[in-house]
């Protein structure tokens, strides 16, 4: 396994794999582990039909690079969509379909490194 | 210490781990995913299958276009306010960025035994798991004479971008001011429900700009407006006034190409001078034809949780050929979503892993009500295990409050986006 996806995995949300975290700690398992990255991409994949693969938007195309935001700075606004704090157009009504663990998850794969 | 840090510690050492067993990668590196289709829905699965094996997986798409051509936006080439360049996007950068192998060519056929696709031009190939992604076929024979006029260029669909487009536009062009455009819409489920609509106002918009006498009519086999009603009928009262009329339950069974008329289950006959008459739909040739079609013979019963056909094991299906879950559009943005949860399916299978068992799918979808302003609906669909189906999230969800031109830069961006998602 490539170092920078190990080093991916350990920048994984502590909140979302502490759903997990039993599961881990008694089967603490390369399988598992790639699984719970991979439906983290996943997850996070559902934003980029508007910001782009990884989160790395097409430049110019009149959407909000979130590529540049730090994990904490995506995960208050998107909380901030979420409960209405900050208006928008179509952001407020997706951010309520997401858990907060979900945001949490996605905020941790697509903020900046 | 708290709960959390005590497990985020024990993640740490399970990582470590983790770490330490790297010896043992995930082997798919000979496994064969063919996939068919490179609409939203396949060319975004071939990408995610790629990305998320790390570029190990083997993947083929098989396309028969040269490029892709979007069918969102493409009203807006009807109406003549934007170009076919502007709605094209070149496949090779799959090949390029992401090693996809790229075949130009059709499924004539499926091995399920033999696990291969035979294509049109002979060649048989292997796969391990398939993706079958056809889009929709149009159901012609149900319209009486319609596959005749189709034939004698009287009346064309549009709705698979590409040349039709351009076409529907040319006889826009040439009709005279005055003249009546007529649209028909089958009964749901059909390939993009807010299209027809949208088609409407394209159409009004060209119209008022350049033959201000003429009509649009629209004639609808289902009870009221598909998607975006409300939206829809202030758009036309307010932007087009006069020019747009609206029938609900009128169901077209024939059409004569002679004398251009439109025949229907209960009313009386109409005459237009251009027929857009766009019949019942159904999962794409290849899905019917292989036998995996077993919701009434049309769509897909898939499960939801890796998009698996219920009818056949490893061929996966995506996009506008399934049979869809509760308040789940057919739709591109749709298609691009089912892509990412099957691809990680997929790769999970493929390497031994468990599928994730929560998966997510958005939609988003915007409506041009002129050149420039926008109407959009979006949804959030959970997976519900108990249900075994995906569900909209209560609160979610929702649309725009009137059509706006920010909202019509979003939808560029939207497209701009998705179409570098799905194929850069």
């Amino acid at each position: 396994m490539p170092l920078i996806h190990f080093q991916q995995l350990m920048k994984l949300s502590a909140i979302n794999l502490s759903l997990l975290g039993l599961t881990l700690i008694t089967s603490p398992s390369f399988a598992q582990t790639s699984a719970n990255n991979m439906n983290n991409r996943s997850l996070a994949a559902t934003c980029a039909n508007c910001h782009g693969t990884n989160g790395v938007v097409v430049p110019n195309s009149g959407m909000a690079d979130i590529g540049q935001l730090s994990k904490d700075e995506m995960l208050t606004k998107l909380m901030a969509y979420k409960s209405g704090a900050q208006p928008g157009t179509i952001m407020p009504q997706l951010a309520k379909g997401y858990t907060d663990e979900q945001l949490n998850t996605i905020a941790n794969v697509l903020g900046k490194k | 210490m708290n709960r959390r840090h005590f497990l985020g510690q024990s993640l740490a050492s399970a990582g470590l781990l983790a770490g330490c067993a790297s010896s043992a990668p995930i082997n798919i590196s000979k496994a064969q995913v063919v996939v068919i289709g490179g609409g939203y829905g396949g060319a975004t699965a071939a990408k995610y299958i790629r990305m998320f094996s790390n570029n190990t997986a083997q993947v083929t798409l098989i396309e028969p276009n040269t490029d892709f051509i979007s069918c969102p936006m493409s009203n807006l080439v009807i109406g003549g306010s934007r170009t076919m360049a502007e709605i094209t996007s070149p496949y090779e950068n799959l090949s390029k960025r992401h090693g996809v192998k790229l075949i130009k060519d059709m499924v004539e056929s499926i091995d399920q035994k033999q696990k291969t696709v035979k294509l049109a031009s002979g060649s048989t190939i292997k796969y391990d798991k398939l993706v079958v992604s056809p889009g929709v076929n149009l159901m012609m024979d149900q319209i009486k004479g319609l596959a005749e006029a189709n034939q004698a260029g009287v009346t064309i669909q549009a709705w698979k971008a590409g040349p039709e487009t351009i076409a529907l536009h040319q006889q826009l062009a040439a009709m005279r001011d005055g003249g009546v455009f007529a649209i028909s819409i089958p009964e749901a489920p059909f390939r993009c429900p807010p299209g027809p609509y949208e088609r409407a106002c394209q159409v009004a918009s060209y119209f008022k700009k350049n033959k201000p006498k003429s009509k649009v009519l629209i004639f609808d086999a289902n009870a009221d407006i598909v998607s975006k009603a409300g939206l829809f009928r202030k758009a036309w009262a307010t932007l087009y006034p006069g020019m747009i009329e609206y029938h609900p339950k009128f169901n077209v069974v024939a059409v004569d190409a002679k004398t251009k008329t439109l025949k229907f289950e209960v009313q009386d006959d109409v005459k237009a001078d251009v027929l857009n008459i766009l019949p019942l739909m159904r999962a794409g040739d290849i899905a019917v034809k292989s036998g995996i079609a077993n919701a009434n013979g049309r769509w897909v019963q898939v499960n939801f949780l890796n998009f698996e056909a219920t009818a056949a094991k490893d061929i996966h299906v995506l996009g506008d050929s399934i049979q869809v879950a509760p308040l789940m559009p057919k739709s591109g943005h749709m298609a691009n979503s089912h892509a990412k949860v099957a691809a990680a399916a997929i790769v999970a299978e493929l390497g031994g892993l468990e599928v994730n068992s929560a998966p997510v799918l958005t939609n988003t979808c915007y409506s041009f009500v002129d050149a420039t302003q926008v109407v959009h609906v979006a949804s959030v669909h959970q997976y519900n295990a108990a249900e075994k189906t995906f569900k909209t999230v209560p609160g979610s969800g929702g649309l725009s409050p009137e059509p706006t031109t920010l909202e019509g830069i979003y939808a560029w961006g939207w497209a701009k986006n998705i179409w570098a998602d799905s194929l850069a």
